[in-house]
């Protein structure tokens, strides 16, 4: 007898089968769900760490839900979610934008993992689990580079871009004025950011991961 | 780490990215300080949702490492009225696809189908050109008749035949019997069309 979470995911595997084949036939409203619920964790998961500006991580997201309204017929149901698939749309649209500005992609390199769940043909785990998986290795990444900085650094890190305390409270907890506060910050973003982009191996090639659409 | 009286310096452009990073208790520069100040603010903005659009590469690229910590700790998503305004976007989209005759071509996509709408149309107009061309029906109407051979341009053989050799000589009478010839067509043609001999 199946357990309940995989009577559950088979039952919204069938619904998003449903609603695709609704959409190939025509009905776009009914990829509606489908990109209400993707939209999320290809926003924060997907993009915004690979792009680390809001504004342009906004302006993918939307170009990778038109796309997909776009191709939805020469989407292939193989029984797993259509989530691999979004989000392989969204990766090339990341590197199309560093491409087109001629940004550093040291972000999107040392972002740069596989996820065992969406590439894996044969897994069945549902988009959850693998945005989860993916945001897990984001944090795995980040924290290992923490874990380089010296004490302080990281500590300035912690109380202002994590904990998102007010300048004078991260200040007053380091002991220091804010002006101080400031600099240690600054010095701190800078060390981490040589650390992380270490990591980083460039692609001569220029080509995103993963298959191409 | 002590703030006051730091020696004046002006910061190179891209050390803030590629410079040593002095130790947390190393006395700052004032550029230090006042690129410190700029930058806590850019966060402020940004922890704020107004990131501006116009900063520096360097700022940039380090507001956007903050950016990704934040993210990867769940501090930064889309707001839903945004979200919603991306999906409705995406699903209004002009190159989704739908009954053709209510599609409009976005620009972007007509400017890139420009080049083969123009092939297209010149192709099918050549091969109307050549279908007219080629089941283009026989000229009707009553067929002129053939003017009498007098009247045209002919070999003047019939007249002279060969030469013989003792003839040779008689180019005269060679040319006044051609002379002769040509003109009786002439008269004919004349007299033909209601002419004066």
């Amino acid at each position: 007898m199946a357990s309940e979470p995989a009577t559950t995911l088979a039952r919204d595997l069938a619904q998003e089968h449903r609603q695709v084949l609704e959409a190939q036939r025509g009905n776009l409203e009914a990829m509606r769900p489908i990109l209400e619920r993707y939209a999320a964790p290809l926003y924060s998961t997907v993009i915004l760490p690979r792009l680390g500006d809001a504004a342009s991580a906004e302006d993918v997201l939307r170009d990778t839900l038109a796309t997909a309204v776009e191709k939805i017929q020469r989407f292939t149901w193989q029984g797993t979610s259509i989530y691999p698939w979004l989000r392989q749309i969204a990766i090339n649209k990341v590197y199309d934008v560093h491409r087109q500005s001629k940004r550093s992609r040291r972000l999107a390199d040392a972002m740069q993992h596989e996820v065992a769940s969406a590439s894996d043909p044969d897994s069945h785990a549902d988009a959850q689990l693998i945005a989860d998986e993916e945001r897990r290795a984001h944090r795995d990444r980040i924290d290992e580079t923490m874990q380089q900085l010296q004490d302080r650094y990281r500590l300035a890190i912690e109380l202002r871009l994590v904990q998102e305390l007010p300048r004078d409270a991260c200040a007053k907890r380091l002991g220091v004025t804010i002006a101080t506060f400031d600099v240690l910050l600054f010095r701190a973003v800078r060390a981490f950011r040589k650390r992380f982009g270490e990591r980083a191996e460039p692609d001569p090639a220029g080509d995103p991961p993963g298959d191409t659409l | 780490m002590a703030t006051t009286e730091p020696p004046e310096r002006p910061e190179p452009e891209g050390d803030a990215l590629t410079g040593p990073i002095p130790d947390p208790d190393a006395a700052p520069t004032a550029a230090e300080l006042a690129h410190a100040r700029r930058f806590a603010e850019l966060v402020d903005k940004t922890l704020a949702g107004r990131a501006p659009p116009a900063i520096s590469a360097d700022d940039r690229a380090l507001l956007e490492v903050a950016t990704v910590i934040r993210a990867t700790h769940g501090s930064a998503s889309l707001a839903p009225s945004r979200q919603r305004q991306a999906i409705d976007q995406a699903l209004r989209s002009p190159a989704a696809p739908g009954p053709a005759s209510t599609r409009e071509v976005p620009p972007r996509r007509r400017w890139r189908l420009a080049p083969w709408l123009v092939s297209g149309a010149s192709g099918l107009v050549a091969a109307a050109a050549i279908a007219l061309w080629l089941r283009a029906p026989a000229p009707v109407g009553p067929r002129r008749a053939a003017p009498p051979p007098e009247w045209t341009s002919r070999p003047a053989d019939s007249l002279v035949g060969p030469i013989a050799r003792d003839h040779a000589g008689d180019a005269g009478a060679r040319i006044d019997a051609l002379f002769a010839d040509r003109l009786d067509g002439f008269r004919a043609r004349r007299l033909a069309r209601g002419g004066t001999p």
